[in-house]
């Protein structure tokens, strides 16, 4: 009785916590002068500087849509600082428009289609390129990229996996930004622990592997932490934290663990389609695995977890409350921020780890490896960067804007604060010997040292590696992975078998491809794999 | 002559409006039916295969029976619960019009407000709801468990919609003439009996209109789920509006939900027909 009311007083305190965060005043972002002097400064040629003293955008409002998240918030926030910024320089003004996530492709996507032009450009996922260029939306900027007058930016500080995201058949026509792709996050001190140790070879005959290289030894650590106090501070612990609720990106789960399952050396391309006929390879045996194995996963943690969305997961893991979680790389910059985080110095971070054996759609076999297959990951849905519309009036202001933002002093600042919800990836976010950048750029916004040489290493091997799943960005990606969502929900509540349910995303994906048109798709689908 | 010029241009407004707010959508929306309509990606004529499509698919049973379920559940329940309110809110007491204002105040909420406020009070981990729970010692899977996901969009839909049947109920109790229970506390001194052959079928007329008003605005649900558990988990709360949003906003797939629209509305004016048909005959 008595632990149910400190359980009761807990959660009351809890809860009246998240209430008054909520309903707390948002405090007003703004750069620093030594911030503001070195990003005015970046990327600036003799010839820009000439140009900017013209003020060549006086009167020129630009208009970018976003992911509502207001001025504080992810993605959105850094829009208004940043225009703000670029206004001062060249006499320009940026309009933020923000619109709900679950909306925003439908809005961009019917101002285009009824050639309204209402936006300049779209802070757009990777995933929206395909039905973008197919219909000559967005406008190419490789003569921009050249021009000196605009802000420069160097392609070479981009790993080939992002590249790819942001191209067309080798062709440039989105600006940096955001750089998205899952990594494991996990407690590196409970797991170094050698208490801890002892018990986990005591239950599975093995070394605690830290951190663990297959999805199965992931699994064995989550399912001996799940369910008991190993923090010691009074509540249930759990072993793994995920965001599965429909439309909660609980897909990505899916989408990033199913890659070693099929994608290996013996074969690099075929994940979601055969390039050849468009028919699905969603229900092969290796995502059927995959998905089994999510479904095990999802048993480690919290049952609440296929209801959260991605805040409540990353929040289970920021109180200390989870061994694992595997997700974006705001997760690492959030967990510096002490006033949210418990975990700060006690993170460990790794390129998601691999299988053992990966099956081969071209032979219909399993390919069984001695070493983990460890196959890197670029997110479809992310990479939340812009192109050019091809109606916007100012198409030059508008890529002056985007440009200014992907310069090496505003993408650094952008992706070292967890709060701008834009993550690392170029080459001078990397901490040396990996990348550019010296530990302290890292330790002077607020990071312990040993999180961010875990976090970079962790995302330069992920972005790095020459293996990698080829992101779903053909016309109509943002219905199939709505649709795989929907049925990969159905097999974790156990409504229906993997099988099954994947199945169901087979016939689903059919129908989507047949009134798409298969034989466009086939030509967009091997497009997009160049 | 000109009297009769005059009325029809008194009646242009009102048949303008009809026109085109409501015929001409209704017209397009049965066009595009026949057609295979991807938006920005083309249009061609495909005769009833959307239709046929529509029958061949899982998910629109799937929808159909949660509709149906969740519209049964909470219908029941609001005019059970809104007719017991009437009952005893109906007599004079102190404080009565405090109460009657308060339990009114939901029917004001929009749903996906509500919904949204359903994830703070159905959050599993710390929500006022399984704290509630916890004193019991039980915990709820609310949102994340397909038959209680279900129930939480019931309960919300409940919270909203019985006052709407408390205020119709209070006045159909107030309209039975005082005298009737007079009489009848000669015969008897039972409140049971009383209700049985004195309120219950004068109040029934209005038990039907009820019963239907609220059958076809919960069958529409569509505002509540989305925002309290969009669609989840799996599809256990997609109910047909939602599927039929997805079609069209998410997919692009017009001619597809615009059939998936016409089969829904087939199917409801069947139930309302039916229903209007049986209640007349009784009445007659």
């Amino acid at each position: 009785m008595t632990s149910t009311r400190q359980q009761t007083m807990i959660g009351v305190l809890v809860f009246s916590f998240i209430v008054g965060v909520i309903s707390a005043p948002s405090v007003a972002r703004e750069f620093t002068p030594a911030e503001k002097e070195l990003i005015v400064k970046s990327g600036v040629t003799p010839e820009r500087e000439a140009y900017l003293k013209t003020k060549p955008y006086k009167g020129i409002t630009l208009t970018i849509t976003v992911n509502r998240a207001g001025k504080e918030g992810a993605t959105s926030g850094p829009l208004y600082m940043f225009g703000e910024l670029w206004g001062e320089q060249t006499g320009g003004k940026v309009e933020v428009i923000e619109i709900p996530f679950s909306e925003h492709f439908q809005k961009v996507w019917i101002d285009l289609f009824t050639n309204t032009g209402k936006y300049d450009c779209f802070l757009a996922g990777a995933d929206w390129l395909g039905d973008l260029v197919a219909n000559d939306y967005v406008v190419p900027i490789e003569d921009y990229m050249k021009d000196p007058l605009f802000p420069q930016w160097d392609p070479a500080t981009i790993p080939p996996s992002l590249k790819q995201v942001w191209t067309w058949e080798g062709k440039w026509y989105i600006t940096p930004n955001d750089c998205d792709g899952m990594v494991l996050y996990y407690r590196k001190d409970i797991l170094q622990d050698p208490k801890y140790q002892k018990k986990f070879w005591d239950k599975y005959g093995y070394e605690l592997p830290v951190p663990p290289a297959t999805w199965e030894e992931l699994r064995d650590i989550a399912e001996l932490f799940n369910g008991w106090d190993w923090n010691e501070d009074g509540s249930v612990d759990y072993g793994i934290t995920m965001h599965l609720k429909v439309g909660g990106l609980g897909v990505y789960h899916f989408e990033a663990m199913s890659v070693p399952y099929v994608i290996s050396s013996a074969n690099p391309d075929m994940w979601w389609f055969d390039p050849k006929t468009m028919k699905p390879l969603v229900n092969s045996p290796g995502h059927v695995e995959a998905l089994k194995m999510l479904i095990e996963l999802s048993k480690q943690g919290p049952e609440a977890a296929i209801s959260w969305r991605l805040d409540e997961a990353w929040d289970c893991f920021l109180r200390g409350d989870a061994i694992f979680c595997f997700t974006w790389g705001d997760l690492g910059s959030l967990a510096q921020d002490e006033l949210k985080s418990k975990v700060k110095g006690k993170l460990g971070c790794a390129p998601l780890p691999g299988t053992l054996r990966s099956y081969d759609p071209r032979s219909g076999e399993w390919v069984e490896f001695t070493k983990p297959n460890i196959v890197g990951n670029v997110t479809s849905i992310g990479c939340w960067s812009a192109p050019v519309s091809r109606l916007s009036k100012h198409p030059e202001a508008t890529y002056d804007f985007l440009a200014f933002m992907a310069t090496r002093e505003a993408n650094l600042w952008n992706a070292l604060y967890g709060w701008t919800g834009n993550d690392i990836g170029r080459t001078f976010t990397f901490i040396k010997p990996y990348g550019s950048t010296d530990v302290s750029e890292y330790t002077k916004r607020g990071w312990n040292a040993e999180d961010a040489k875990e976090y970079s290493g962790a995302y330069y091997k992920n972005f790095y590696n020459l293996l990698q799943g080829p992101p779903l960005r053909i016309p109509g990606s943002v219905s199939y992975n709505s649709t795989l969502d929907l049925y990969v929900s159905q097999a974790v509540v156990g409504e229906v078998s993997p099988k099954e349910a994947l199945d169901k995303v087979y016939d689903e994906w059919e129908r989507i491809t047949k009134k798409l048109g298969r034989a466009k798709q086939i030509e967009l689908y091997k497009a997009s794999l160049k | 002559m000109r009297e009769g010029k005059a009325r029809y241009l008194f009646l242009m407004p009102s048949v303008c409006w009809i026109l085109v707010f409501t015929i001409f959508p209704l017209v397009y929306a049965a066009r595009l039916s026949f057609f295979s309509f991807q938006l920005g990606r083309g249009m061609s004529f495909i005769g009833g295969w959307n239709y046929v499509d529509v029958f061949n698919y899982s998910r629109f049973w799937n929808s159909i029976i949660t509709t149906f379920f969740i519209a049964a559940v909470s219908v029941s329940v609001e005019t059970g619960l809104g007719l017991l309110l009437a009952l005893h809110f109906g007599r004079e007491m102190p404080g009565n019009k405090i109460f009657r204002s308060l339990l009114s105040m939901p029917l004001f909420a929009t749903p996906v407000a509500v919904g949204f406020l359903g994830l703070t009070i159905f959050y599993e981990r710390y929500g006022p709801a399984n704290l509630f729970m916890s004193l019991f010692g039980l915990q709820v899977p609310w949102l994340s468990n397909t038959f209680w996901a279900k129930m939480s969009v019931i309960i919300l839909d409940t919270w909203i919609w019985t006052p709407f049947c408390f205020l119709v109920f209070l006045a159909g109790v107030h309209s039975i003439p005082e005298e009737m229970y007079e009489v009848a506390y000669l015969d008897t001194q039972s409140r049971l009996k009383i209700f049985r052959f004195i309120t219950l079928p004068l109040l029934s007329p209005l038990i039907g209109i009820i019963v239907i008003l609220r059958l076809i605005e919960a069958l529409k649900i569509f505002g509540l789920p989305y925002s309290l558990t969009t669609g989840g988990p799996g599809t256990a709360t997609e109910v047909y509006p939602i599927l039929v949003y997805r079609m069209a906003l998410k997919h692009f797939d017009f001619g597809y939900a615009s059939a998936l629209g016409f089969v829904f509305l087939a199917i409801v004016m069947t139930i309302v027909i039916t229903f209007f048909k049986r209640l007349r005959r009784i009445y007659e």
